[in-house]
């Protein structure tokens, strides 16, 4: 009876040591995101998504770059600017503020790149419009 | 030959049949996050007081939201302190902080973003509530053993798991209070028990710590309270015997009453902070209408009606009513389950919005479960007597189940409306997939 408990608890730990290794970098990461609603395609043709007040993306670790399209409305005159802020793996990286209702494109460099094989991408917008939407952000070019 | 089912067992297979469930419904797209509408609000506590280190809910709204709740959150700023206030108390977040710790720690680990609302918080609040349902089958499992044979228990127990909404609520929608509010019930029915049948300092304890979150999960299941006083109370007389064990043990009494109120302080200061006043409701002009409660619609009604939509909820009245002409040891169950239920409906068919907005089922009785199998259990133990009566309740039982289950996959599906459903509208996708 002890040795088939040493033996359970040997497999339960194994276990969790191989999923906290696989969790550490796990690939899923580049198709994740949040704060982020689903594609949709604006009259221009532009796909987007809309975001708000705060959404996250993953890169690839070796990306120089980064391109981002954004844009927000101002549907009603007394709408404010959004400002934008981006943080890289949690450092502030670049900030812009979305004047009026065109697309604008930020480009941000990466910093020299950690242990893990993605970095993490933030962006925080300070205000959002009706329904929780902050800004749209079009296809990211990663180079 | 007989099948012997073991109960402890089938609240194992409901554990799995909850985890397949669970899986099933994110993994196909089914649900959406499950930080959701209510479950928002019921949860946007944790963040706030662990990630962003704020009391008054200002830094998530600003992350999450640019500065301004959405109203779907019923998170409202209070007019003369421009404060936040929750219309939803802390009881379902404090329940949910095990696995949201979890939940932290994987997000650091994986560099996830730490705003409260990245995948491993997400699904840490998906499963919380799954765990609590499950949780609360067992306990339940343990009070209705003390009264029924093995077997009633086990058939019980699937009963209102995959008969009602319970399941649907123990996956899909599982971040609302419902399966939190479910364990808690059935906590405090064990509870009751244990201080009936010996009263200790321990049980008290215990019993004012269940009894606080039972208030801090849902303001007013505080009805449920009077459980505990009315426990095997059947006529005036065993009232006053009752009335007198309570002084004898009035020191015990007042140790539940002291440690519900410290475990309820935290919800008042909270209140306080944000408006000035101790007792708050931030539904604004939104409230009861005592004077005209919904009750037929609320019972019986195709929109959102309890019977209608679980019919076999109706074994526990008829239990019940059982109960209370017989000698059973769980008569001593039915007073304060019948007087609380009793009001529970007349509150709940007061409120302006009766349905509870969209929901599989009326989702405002699904706490009083545990007080339902009760008398499901004594229906069942009754008619399995007789072997006829036996295969007929089977037979019925099993379509009945059949018949939830599939209008919940209906509800998952978009093919039941969330709210107010017609006669019409029923009828016309009536055991129709699309």
């Amino acid at each position: 009876m002890a040795r088939r408990r040493i033996v359970f608890t040997i497999v339960v730990v194994a276990a969790v040591l191989a999923a906290l290794a696989y969790l550490r970098d796990p690939p899923w990461l580049l198709s994740t995101t949040s704060g982020m609603r689903g594609w949709e395609t604006d009259s221009s043709g532009t796909r987007l998504r809309w975001m708000g007040g705060h959404a996250s993306f993953f890169v690839p670790a070796n990306a120089r770059s980064i391109e981002m399209p954004l844009r927000t409305t101002f549907a009603r005159g007394d709408d404010w600017p959004v400002v934008v802020t981006v943080t890289i793996d949690d450092r502030p990286a670049e900030r812009l503020v979305l004047r009026d209702g065109s697309w604008q494109r930020i480009v941000v460099s990466m910093p020299a790149a950690g242990s893990r094989r993605v970095r993490r991408i933030d962006l925080r917008m300070d205000r959002t419009r009706d329904d929780n939407r902050a800004a749209a952000i079009g296809e990211v070019v990663v180079r | 030959m007989a099948l012997t089912v073991r109960s402890t067992l089938v609240v194992r297979a409901a554990l799995v049949l909850c985890l397949a469930g669970y899986v099933f419904v994110y993994a196909t797209g089914r649900a959406n996050n499950p930080i959701r509408s209510d479950g928002f609000s019921y949860y946007v506590y944790l963040p706030s007081w662990f990630l962003f280190h704020d009391t008054t809910l200002s830094a998530v709204a600003r992350d999450c939201c640019g500065g301004v709740y959405p109203p779907y959150t019923a998170i409202i700023r209070w007019p003369s302190t421009r404060q936040w206030v929750n219309a939803h108390p802390i009881g379902v977040a404090i329940m949910q902080a095990p696995l949201f710790g979890v939940a932290h720690a994987l997000t650091r680990w994986t560099n996830l973003s730490r705003d409260g609302f990245t995948l491993y918080y997400q699904h840490a609040v998906g499963l919380s509530g799954l765990l609590w349902t499950v949780a609360g089958l067992s306990v339940l499992s343990i009070v209705l053993r003390r009264h029924f044979n093995d077997g009633v228990v086990a058939a019980t127990i699937v009963t209102i798991l995959l008969g009602t909404n319970l399941y649907h609520y123990a996956t899909f929608d599982s971040s609302y209070s419902h399966p939190y509010s479910f364990f808690l019930f059935a906590a405090f029915l064990d509870l009751t028990e244990r201080w009936h049948a010996a009263p200790t300092v321990r049980t008290s304890v215990l019993l004012g710590i269940v009894a606080g979150m039972i208030v801090l999960t849902r303001h007013t299941n505080a009805l449920f309270l009077i459980v505990l006083p009315l426990y095997g109370v059947e006529s005036m007389a065993s009232a006053r015997s009752r009335g007198a064990v309570l002084k004898d043990h009035r020191a015990l009494v007042a140790i539940i009453v002291a440690v519900t109120a410290l475990v309820v302080a935290p919800q008042l200061a909270i209140y306080y902070s944000a408006t000035g006043r101790m007792l708050v409701s931030s539904y604004g002009e939104l409230g009861f209408n005592f004077t005209s409660p919904r009750l037929v619609h609320l019972l019986i009604g195709v929109q959102k009606g309890l019977f209608f939509w679980s019919p076999i909820l109706i074994t526990g009245c008829i239990g019940f009513a059982w109960l209370l002409k017989s000698r059973h040891s769980a008569r001593a169950f039915v007073v304060p389950a019948l007087l609380f239920l009793g009001a529970d409906t007349y509150l709940i068919a007061s409120w302006w919005d009766w349905q509870f907005g969209g929901s599989f089922g009326h989702r405002g009785f699904i706490d009083t479960f545990p007080l339902f199998a009760i008398g499901t259990a004594a229906f069942f133990e009754r008619v399995t007597v007789n072997p006829l009566t036996r295969r007929i309740v089977t037979v019925m039982v099993v379509m009945l189940v059949a018949l939830n289950l599939f209008q919940m996959v209906q509800y998952w599906n978009h093919v039941l409306p969330p709210s107010d459903t017609t006669w019409d509208q029923y009828r016309s996708i009536f055991l129709r997939w699309r």
